[in-house]
């Protein structure tokens, strides 16, 4: 292998080979196969398949179980992502500062991030149960917070925001570590205040990554499965129901491959609109 | 700014000494700058030389675990075939269920068998017998199917028709609700492994402490859970599956069906009808009315099985597994738990929504007639006796539920064969999930009181005739 | 004063990220007859029955190592493949860059149900069913766009006098790669492999589906065949998901200096 490569010159092509080419097959075809069978009629229960041209997006433009399910994921992306950027702000300043115990603390603070989202949503239902959940104990309350169709998706939110603080946290730690101190020395001498700090220093020097944060997070949050199926499986009432997990009802429980594929599709459409939204912003906001 | 804050002072000279930097020799002074900035650089370099070397290892062993792994022993060696049978995890000692299967092997030489468990969720086990078998895999060759799956698994041509394991004098030998839930279009896809079916459970103690008798209609049981729960406020007083999922159909169809209501009837939907009505408006009035406690809108079987089991519930719907539970020697509800079949309204009949697994053979199987005789092998009544005693498994054939020594260890089984009798399948049709799907967002609403009985009914209705109208 | 209120805020941090933890912690010490009883809120007397039988009852440790191989493998993959085109977009002015980013980024924005059931088309067609492999593979490719997003940003801000220099002094590309800019790309590294890891230790969608049999299966596939067909034990599940947690704190602590400083250079690029 080193042999074939030392004969290369300046080719990048052949560096880029490795990487393009596990994209391109474990990737890129899995996902030209879902918008082949998204402009299908394909039922594994139903008739022969048959080609669709836009029906299965007809169709879905017409269902009320999918702006049932859009709704909820707008709402559960920008109330979590918001959350978590607000959160993890706060916490990468305070960690920003110096004290005593900063290797141990900046490893605890990514736990949450680091343990398995099946594994989390297991222990959030249980710490949320409205019998015996310890949260009820703790609160003294009698709320059944999965259950109630007013809290449930906010119980989702909550355990997601557990989980996904750290990331954002790490980030823009990182990020606040980057500042040169000889920026806030000065204005310090110069009698700034902390607001004024964090309002001409460190705001607008976190501002370009705080919207790559934004993009990986949001990301994640619209495509959301896992963590909410354990927890709720979509319930009480559909009022939990994302896109991805009515997706994967669609896909894996009735077998309509068509629709379900359509269903993804939206989702990837949605993503790279706000994907493009927050690229536009992050031009203005750079030069 | 990002470069200056990472110096640390580790001279660059160490890394223009160390073997095999010669290439950094020529490097100006203010690359030199620039370069030592980022620090610690023998170790990352000799961690990162080592990890592309070990990368190259990697890649040999990745291929010769791709070898090697990649399924089944070659095909030369005929004298001995594997079949490989799919199913959950029985809960208990796993000796018990390698000995039957090592018996069976022992019956049929050069055969042997392979039992790999799934997990239990049935919806993950859904999306794997979907996946691999849509993906055409042969695999396993025998699968323990959810009684709602054979219809649509038959339909999607996954699995053989089995008729010929169950001879037509055999069929008395099964549950009626049994053998429906394992026919599609007049063939049997499927053979009656263990069964299941609603129950309702009773605190004996608390009834004849206040001078009731287990409930026969859902008044009744109303009248007393109310009743108690004056004089003990600290007790609920009927819990239930009532989560978003499968269960709450399981549940609500017991309504349904004991005021006389149904899904199907004889292809047409009957869903919105003044008896499903008069069902949902009493699911719907049970926490409102404080029968039930809020807590059923999110319960599974276990939640619902810890509050009775912990003897904070007067009672309980569940499936029969609980009763043994009920019944160790550390419960604290021993020797206190009844059994009776579901309450019905008025003027009806009891009804138990049947739950339990089938077992079906793979269409795509090398070794059809090995699993064939597997799947007797499970289903014959040695086995399902055996399963019953060491795993609770309901046995799916009739006449074990008089077998004295299975009745001597559980004797709630004798209960229990009247409402397997009685038990009814739920609708069997290929699109069962996603009626299902409908039916539980539906029944949901109507539980945590986001829609009135009337609306859920006629909207399901409506969906669930626009499902079946699809080709 | 200042102090003060940091090391408040900082215990609030550490409360906030391990109280479901504690709480994981306290139920997975519980005597089963006290799972679902509160109060008492702590043990009245601690079992590690849990412990015994998370290990007794299931090929645990097979779980782990094949967790370990997977996410191992697919961190290497990953850095491997993912440093060489970084170092090709960067230093080698390789063509349309934006375009590939785009188009890498573009592919980790499809929901991963959607693609399990075509990409187990292609595992089974390349006989990777039950393997490690399969999942070595899938995981290095969800994690090839985020390591190579990094791994760009940090490339990027070393001078490209580097590699000029390498180049007049007659290493071939790859050895300018190997011998300049990898050592120095070291923080880097760790952030992303770290990051690729986590990923690749806690998928759990397309492991349920590629894996059949015990010689494949990683944890948290594992964790879910814990219960029975009803029954579901508490008990160990809190007790494995801990043991779960263990090696990537581990991981964290011994790397996370190198992981700030990683994502420091590669962040804030854009």
């Amino acid at each position: 292998m080193s042999g074939a490569l030392r004969r290369i010159g300046e080719r990048p092509a052949a560096f880029l080979a490795p990487a393009a080419l596990v994209l391109g097959v474990v990737t890129l075809f899995p996902i030209v196969y879902v918008l082949w069978l998204s402009v299908q009629h394909y039922s594994l229960i139903g008739d022969a398949p048959a080609f669709a041209g836009v029906g299965n997006f007809a169709r879905l433009f017409a269902d009320a179980r999918f702006w049932n399910a859009l709704g909820n994921t707008v709402y559960f992306t920008l109330v979590s992502v918001a959350l978590e950027v607000v959160i993890g702000l706060a916490f990468a300043l305070l960690l920003a500062r110096p004290f005593v115990g900063r290797a141990p603390m900046r490893a605890v603070v990514l736990l949450p991030w680091a343990i398995p989202t099946v594994v989390a949503a297991r222990m959030w239902e249980w710490m949320y149960n409205g019998d015996f959940g310890v949260i009820n104990y703790l609160a003294g309350a009698d709320t059944n917070w999965l259950g109630n169709p007013y809290w449930a998706i906010h119980a989702a939110i909550a355990m997601d925001v557990w989980k996904a603080t750290p990331f954002v946290a790490l980030l823009l730690l990182a990020g606040r570590l980057s500042i040169p101190a000889e920026l806030y020395q000065a204005a310090r001498l110069d009698g700034a205040g902390a607001w004024r700090l964090f309002r001409h220093i460190t705001w607008p020097l976190l501002r370009p990554l705080l919207l790559i944060v934004l993009i990986f997070r949001t990301i994640d949050a619209f495509r959301v499965f896992d963590a909410i199926y354990v927890l709720t499986g979509g319930g009480p009432a559909n009022t939990t129901e994302t896109l991805s997990i009515y997706a994967y009802k669609v896909l894996f429980q009735t077998l309509e491959f068509g629709y379900g594929s359509a269903l993804a599709v939206a989702v990837f459409v949605c993503i790279a609109a706000i994907t493009a939204a927050y690229v536009w912003l992050l031009r203005g906001s750079a030069r | 700014m990002r470069r200056g804050r990472a110096v640390r002072g580790k001279p660059f000279l160490h890394a223009s000494t160390a073997p095999g930097s010669s290439s950094n020799a020529h490097f100006s002074a203010g690359i030199r700058l620039r370069a030592a900035a980022v620090g610690n650089l023998i170790l990352v370099r000799r961690v990162i030389l080592s990890t592309l070397r070990g990368l190259s290892v990697l890649a040999a062993a990745v291929l010769l675990v791709a070898a090697c792994g990649g399924g089944d022993p070659p095909a030369g060696a005929p004298a001995e075939r594997t079949i490989v049978f799919k199913h959950s995890k029985l809960f208990g000692d796993p000796t018990a269920f390698a000995a039957l299967i090592r018996e069976f092997e022992a019956q049929h030489p050069g055969v042997r068998v392979r039992a790999e468990t799934l997990p239990s969720a049935s919806d993950e086990q859904h999306q794997f017998y979907v996946i691999n078998l849509r993906g055409g895999s042969a695999d396993f060759d025998v699968l323990a199917l959810d009684v709602i799956w054979v219809a649509e698994f038959a339909r999607a041509g996954w699995i053989a028709d089995v008729g010929d394991l169950l001879a037509a004098e055999e069929h008395g030998e099964y549950f009626d609700a049994s053998l429906e839930s394992a026919t599609w279009e007049g063939r049997t896809y499927a053979v009656p492994w263990f069964v299941d079916a609603g129950l309702l459970y009773y605190r004996k103690d608390l009834l004849a402490r206040y001078g009731f008798e287990p409930p026969r209609t859902w008044e009744e049981l109303e009248r007393a859970a109310l009743a108690i729960r004056e004089h003990e406020p600290a007790l609920h007083g009927f819990v239930f599956q009532g989560k978003q999922y499968e269960g709450l159909v399981c549940n609500a169809l017991e309504y349904m069906w004991s005021a006389g209501g149904d899904v199907l009837r004889d292809g047409d939907v009957v869903l919105d009808s003044a008896a499903n009505r008069r069902a949902l408006e009493f699911l719907g009035s049970l926490v409102p009315r404080g029968i039930s406690p809020e807590l059923v809108t999110t319960a599974t079987e276990e939640p619902s099985r810890y509050i009775f089991g912990s003897g904070r519930a007067v009672f309980m719907r569940n499936w029969p597994y609980a009763w043994t539970l009920f019944e160790q020697a550390d419960s604290p509800v021993r020797g206190k738990v009844g059994v009776a079949p579901l309450p019905h309204f008025a003027g009806h009949d009891s009804a138990a929504t049947l739950g339990g697994w089938n077992l079906g053979l793979n269409r795509r199987s090398r070794y059809p007639d090995e699993a064939a005789a597997f799947i007797r092998f499970m289903t014959s009544p040695e086995a399902q006796r055996a399963l019953a005693r060491e795993y609770g498994l309901n046995p799916a054939r009739r006449r074990l539920y008089a077998d004295p020594g299975l009745l001597a260890a559980q004797p709630h089984l004798e209960e229990l064969r009247a409402v397997l009798d009685a038990a009814r399948p739920r609708p069997v049709t290929p699109r069962y999930a996603q009626l299902s799907q409908v039916l539980q967002s539906e029944f949901s609403a109507v539980l945590t009181g986001l829609d009135e009985p009337a609306e859920a009914l006629a909207e399901a209705q409506r969906e669930t005739e626009r499902i079946l109208a699809r080709p | 004063m200042r102090r003060a209120g940091t090391y408040l805020g900082v215990l609030l941090v550490a409360a906030y990220c391990l109280a479901p933890l504690a709480w994981q912690l306290v139920t997975s010490l519980r005597p089963p007859a006290e799972l679902t009883t509160l109060p008492p809120l702590l043990p009245t007397q601690l079992t590690f029955e849990h412990y015994a039988a998370v290990f007794a009852g299931h090929p645990f440790g097979r779980m782990l190592l094949n967790s370990f191989i997977v996410a191992g493998g697919a961190t290497l993959i990953a850095l491997a493949f993912g440093s060489a085109a970084a170092f090709a977009l960067t230093k080698m002015r390789a063509r349309g860059f934006g375009l590939i980013l785009a188009i890498v980024l573009a592919t980790s924005m499809f929901p991963p149900i959607a693609t399990v059931s075509p990409l187990y088309l292609l595992i089974n067609g390349l006989g990777l069913r039950d393997t490690l492999a399969a999942l070595i593979l899938t995981y290095a490719s969800f994690a090839l766009p985020l390591a190579v997003w990094v791994l760009t940003n940090f490339l990027r801000q070393l001078p490209d006098e580097l590699y000029a220099a390498a180049r007049v002094d007659g290493c071939t590309p790859r050895q300018a790669l190997v011998r300049v800019i990898l050592p120095l790309a070291g923080p880097g590294l760790a952030a992303t492999g770290l990051l690729v890891f986590i990923v690749a230790w806690n998928e759990f969608l397309y492991a349920l589906t590629f894996t059949a049999t015990e010689r494949s299966r990683t944890v948290p596939v594992g964790i879910a065949l814990f219960p029975g067909l009803h029954e579901v034990p508490w008990g160990e599940i809190a007790a494995a998901s801990l043991i779960v947690t263990l090696p990537v704190f581990v991981l964290v602590l011994l790397f996370q200096r190198r992981i700030v400083e990683g994502l420091t250079a590669g962040a804030v690029k854009g």
